[in-house]
């Protein structure tokens, strides 16, 4: 391929992204450096005041500390979880249909759109009309109030998150357990290791590489909590499920549409992220070779 | 193997995940044909006159079929064109030297690190001022974003397995580059390259931060299903119901693609 037609090809994609990622940096930077909101059109530029504003906003730093606990509580429960369902998967069923039956199955709650997850688990969770406190009471726990309780809303949607990815990861770790040479696992059972100690050792190990990928990769999606917090709470109550991008939504766009503030919090968002993320990727690149 | 009880702990912990994994669906469907007062009860009600009052409530509604039609052009518009300009981006990128395939990859991966609501607020700044807000092709516009970074992101891996012997044989016959591309790689790639683009279609079906900051008469599917519940004081959870099912089935419809896609990509690791 010749190193012209090579660009051709590739160069519109990069430019068009290029010029999209440039244009809103630079489009966030401009807003956030001034005292703007939604409707108007010319505002004064008031330096970096707006970024002084956010160290002392409370709601700021609550929306730092849920999303936070967010991305630590979904990422961790849907690793430990989908791991441990795809050994049970690879491990106690050999029959290929039922196998990929299970397959199947697992991967119907990733599909759904977040709008329909979101209303669905809402329903469930319902106090007085949901099913999960049904079922719970007849097996004799508590009666919970999901969705409304200040300490407890976070982890209910949370498990939502996690109850999508943990099922649609543990497809992806089941079928990275198949394409490995199956002499190590055989010969760990001929010194009649436990099932825990061969995957621990010996299985797992050998798919570091792209189970630091799958992290990496939740990591990322996590950060989009957005849609499943929005219908399920509303960032509530108060603002115990409001995480940096529902406060950015409803600081900068719904209510109040303070657009400069609003900027200036999803700059420092973008920072983190993107710094965080890509010493993450450079990382495990080095670890994968 | 492990010994009997690890075994039971791992029989019942598939089982109640299936169930999981399927119930909550289920049960949705269960009540987008009942009538109100039998979805509104403490106790589960299983036996009652099923009804298809819910789905002709919301087929008869303007503001949803309006959004399933901007829905449908917005995500095979996108889908679309993030294939023209993807598709050969990533053979591009498949056929690069070690150290450039990684930098470029890590470009188009970069994109899904931004934050969406990061993009949106000066978007819908700039949207405003050039009369795009609002409409389909400014929805087209930023999708098309995350269209192509989705692309070329799952379409490289499919342009990696495909064999060198064949270009190199249709180069000898005096090929030209672009045909070489069109007629033996993209071909070969297919399978893979439709899977990338099932994938694709199913993310920006779902999609709802930047729709719903990016529109307002004009919204997709779910930005339309998002605002059901602030229409009324009494939640119509029938309604709901019957919109989650409708807004599920497409995707849906493609699980079997998704899960051929991923063993594809599982084998050839």
């Amino acid at each position: 391929m010749s190193a012209r037609f090579r660009w051709l090809i590739i160069g519109p994609s990069i430019v068009y992204l290029a010029m999209f990622a440039a244009f809103t940096l630079a489009g966030s930077i401009y807003l956030s450096l001034q005292n703007r909101t939604l409707g108007e059109k010319l505002s004064p530029f008031v330096g970096i005041r707006n970024f002084q504003r956010l160290f002392n906003d409370h709601r700021f730093h609550n929306a730092l500390a849920v999303s936070a606990i967010w991305e630590l509580v979904t990422v961790f429960g849907t690793m430990v979880l989908a791991t441990a369902l795809a050994v049970a998967l690879y491990e106690y069923v050999k029959r290929r249909q039922l196998r990929d039956l299970l397959c199947l199955l697992f991967l119907i709650p990733i599909l759904l759109p977040r709008v329909a997850v979101a209303y669905i688990w809402r329903f469930i969770y319902s106090p007085t009309l949901g099913i999960a406190n049904y079922l719970g009471t007849q097996v004799g726990l508590p009666p919970s109030i999901f969705l409304s309780s200040p300490d407890g809303a976070l982890y209910w949607v949370a498990a939502v998150d996690i109850w999508q990815w943990a099922l649609f990861y543990t497809v992806i770790i089941a079928k990275l357990i198949e394409t490995l040479p199956p002499e190590p696992l055989e010969a760990a059972k001929m010194d009649s290791a436990g099932t825990l100690v061969t995957y621990g050792q010996i299985i797992l190990p050998m798919l570091s590489a792209p189970m630091l990928s799958l992290a990496l990769v939740k990591s990322i999606e996590s950060l989009r909590s957005f849609d499943l917090i929005f219908i399920m709470t509303g960032g509530g109550p108060g603002t115990a499920t409001e995480t940096l991008d529902l406060l950015v939504y409803q600081v900068g766009l719904n209510l109040t549409g303070r657009v400069s503030y609003a900027s200036a919090m999803s700059l420092v968002l973008l920072i983190v992220t993107a710094a965080g993320l890509a010493a993450i990727w450079k990382g495990t690149r080095k670890w994968a070779v | 193997m492990g010994s009997l009880v690890t075994k039971a702990i791992g029989y019942a912990l598939l089982a109640i995940a299936a169930a999981v994994a399927v119930l909550p669906i289920l049960w949705t469907l269960i009540n987008s044909f009942k009538e109100l007062h039998d979805i509104i009860t403490p106790i589960p009600v299983f036996i009652f006159v099923p009804t298809l009052e819910n789905y002709s409530t919301i087929l008869g509604s303007s503001a949803v079929l309006n959004g399933l039609k901007n829905s449908v052009f917005v995500v095979f518009g996108s889908v679309f064109f993030g294939a023209i300009l993807g598709i050969p981006a990533a053979y591009a990128i498949a056929r690069s030297s070690l150290r450039a395939k990684a930098e470029l990859q890590f470009f188009f991966l970069s994109m899904r690190f931004t934050p969406p609501v990061a993009i949106a607020v000066p978007l819908v700044v700039l949207y405003l001022q050039l009369n795009l807000y609002d409409s389909v092709t400014g929805l087209v516009l930023v999708y098309l974003v995350v269209s192509l970074a989705t692309i070329v992101w799952l379409s490289v891996p499919a342009f990696a397995r495909v064999p060198l012997e064949i270009e190199e044989a249709a180069r000898m016959d005096g090929c030209s580059s672009f045909v070489v591309m069109t007629r033996f790689a993209i071909p070969v790639a297919l399978p893979s390259l439709f899977g990338a683009l099932v994938f694709t279609f199913v993310l920006l079906w779902n999609e709802l931060l930047l729709a719903l900051i990016l529109t307002a008469k004009n919204g997709t599917l779910p930005v339309v299903a998002a605002a059901i519940t602030s229409l009324g004081k009494e939640v119509p959870w029938g309604v709901i119901n019957a919109t989650t099912i409708i807004l599920t089935v497409p995707p849906l419809l493609v699980v079997g693609l998704i899960l051929r896609f991923i063993k594809i990509n599982a084998r050839a690791r």
